[in-house]
């Protein structure tokens, strides 16, 4: 059973000929980190509102935990823990008050919060001053802790690690794979595609409204291009049709290229050749996701 | 209603719940007093014909007599203006100004349906309402009591008063919050709510001092607020069927209407 799934989820807002989300088919399946990456305006806020019941499909439907999101909705928010993009408090309020008050309406006991606050450095003298005195990470800080202090099955966070410094990244980043190796799921949007590379079992582009791909990131990553160079005494091995190898460029001793798929015919390749020094760059997700977004690129470029 | 909600809403305006209420309250005693003091003077004034017989009118209110006192009392602006702060200034913004503010992401994140959140600040808003208006009505018995004209007051039609102006003032209340549940934003819901609310005064203003625009009082809520006939005994049970139909109609539109929005991210 999929803790997330989606049939054809489509909104368009009022008139507008362009739908924010189209015909979605996607499964999120229980324990993975799943992550939706797009730009601004790519629908992903609109992809998760729709799952928390704050929109209404235009057509098709999906499942949240099993439940219907139009005649589920608050019983998915119940098993749900949820960090919405630039999270917004009562100000007027403690961090210690307003986790007390969300964890009473959630109606869960907030298991997780003194273990959160400690690994997310939010000390109990932090956390008992107003929120209207807190700095925008501490916000942050005190967003994750409301969405996961209840100990969800599920987490939708929406770009969660905004405001974090590299640090509190790292100590986000070791919480979401505790989360994942106790059986919870977590689906998060963001832009930042170094983080998706590194914490996600799967990933969805979206692109004006559209999943683009939907894939485990090791195998969207060994479809990347990688970059090669390769420095040389002598003659500079052929490598003219090989399968995976592209864009090859001979300057003096240097050779660059780059290299798709399996390493094992380039490497036969170069056997013969006296290679001094080879770099083969990994691939990386913003590799792949630039080619996704080539045509927005391009528009972006000025004729 | 949501317990955990209501508790935090009541944290949230308990200290202003006071400051109005205790306004009230001394408000409410004031009248009483002043035509203790003044009534007999402001009689011979008016029998003078110094000032029209119509100024005396609004609302059924006048210091020449203590029911009068008392009516006016509930009827004049600061005692309205007072009251607007919950019945107004808070069902307002009890949905448009969470959602401008972003909190009420926060909110409906729990498994709290839009309804529910809803129910809980229209209870909220009948509690606030209920208190304020009980503080003009003691503040009214207070100052009788302190004049030693009790029995001329007629205190077991108190309990009716209050009824008729909380019925008012949630009738009020529910047009505001209809208006927040239909806005994005904090300054359309408060401003359709005070326009339905000012509308309704000029109305009762208008058609108490202008004969021939007397039928216009029909149009407005405030001339459904009967404190001295409440007080006098004559309480017109139309009045209250009125004020309540009123309140039926705006908590069944919101019901209706705040499930069916979509809540876009806030910008």
């Amino acid at each position: 059973m999929a803790v997330i799934e989606t049939r054809g989820l489509t909104k368009r807002y009022g008139r507008e000929l362009t739908p924010a989300l189209a015909d979605l088919d996607l499964r999120v399946e229980p324990g993975e980190i799943f992550g939706f990456l797009g730009p601004n305006g790519a629908g992903k806020s609109t992809t998760i509102r729709l799952l928390l019941g704050f929109l209404h499909p235009t057509a098709g439907g999906a499942t949240v935990l099993d439940r219907d999101i139009e005649t589920g909705s608050v019983e998915i928010r119940r098993r749900t823990g949820y960090l919405p993009g630039g999270i917004a408090f009562w100000d007027g309020l403690t961090g210690e008050h307003l986790l007390d008050e969300l964890a009473a309406m959630s109606g869960r006991p907030p298991v997780r919060r003194a273990d959160l606050a400690d690994r997310l450095e939010l000390p109990v003298a932090t956390i008992r001053r107003p929120i209207r005195d807190y700095s925008r990470g501490m916000r942050q800080k005190l967003g994750i802790i409301q969405a996961l202090q209840h100990d969800p099955e599920l987490a939708i966070l929406d770009e969660p690690s905004e405001g974090l410094d590299p640090l509190m990244q790292r100590a986000f980043y070791e919480i979401l794979e505790d989360l994942k190796r106790d059986g919870r799921t977590i689906f998060f949007s963001s832009h930042i595609l170094s983080e998706v590379e590194r914490i996600c079992d799967r990933v969805a582009i979206v692109r004006h409204g559209r999943l683009v791909a939907l894939e485990d990131v090791g195998s969207l990553l060994a479809r990347r291009k990688r970059n090669v160079e390769m420095r040389f005494e002598g003659d500079p091995p052929v490598l003219d049709g090989l399968a995976g190898v592209s864009d090859v460029r001979v300057a003096g001793d240097r050779l660059t290229c780059r290299l798709e798929g399996d390493v094992g015919p380039f490497l036969r390749a170069i056997a013969g050749t006296q290679v001094r020094d080879l770099t083969i760059e990994p691939a990386r997700l913003e590799d792949a996701f630039l080619e996704y977004y080539a045509d927005d690129l391009d528009r972006a470029v000025p004729a | 209603m949501n317990l955990a909600y209501f508790t935090h809403l009541w944290r949230a305006n308990r200290v202003r719940l006071l400051i109005v209420t205790a306004a009230l309250v001394l408000w409410g005693s004031l009248l009483p007093v002043i035509y203790d003091a003044f009534g007999e003077q402001f009689k011979e004034l008016m029998a003078s014909g110094l000032i029209p017989r119509q100024m005396a009118e609004f609302g059924g209110g006048d210091i020449f007599s203590l029911t009068g006192s008392v009516a006016l009392g509930f009827i004049h602006p600061f005692a309205v203006a007072l009251n607007l702060v919950f019945s107004v200034g808070f069902a307002g913004a009890a949905i448009a100004g969470e959602r401008q503010r972003g909190t009420l992401e926060v909110l409906l994140a729990r498994p709290i349906s839009r309804r529910r959140a809803y129910g809980t600040a229209l209870v909220a808003s009948a509690l606030f309402v209920g208190v304020t208006v009980a503080g003009l009505t003691l503040g009214a018995l207070a100052g009788t009591a302190a004049t030693g004209r009790i029995a001329e007051l007629g205190p077991q039609n108190l309990p009716l008063l209050w009824l008729n102006a909380v019925l008012l003032y949630m009738a009020f209340a529910a047009v505001a919050l209809a208006a927040s549940v239909s806005s994005d934003r904090l300054t359309p819901a408060l401003g359709v709510a005070l326009a339905f609310v000012l509308v309704s005064y000029f109305l009762e203003a208008l058609g108490s001092l202008w004969p021939d625009a007397a039928f216009l009082q029909d149009y407005s809520l405030f001339h459904y607020l009967d404190a001295r006939g409440v007080l006098s005994g004559l309480a017109d049970a139309r009045y209250f069927a009125i004020l309540a139909a009123v309140i039926v109609a705006a908590v069944a539109y919101a019901l209706v209407m705040f499930p069916r929005r979509d809540l876009a991210a806030p910008s």
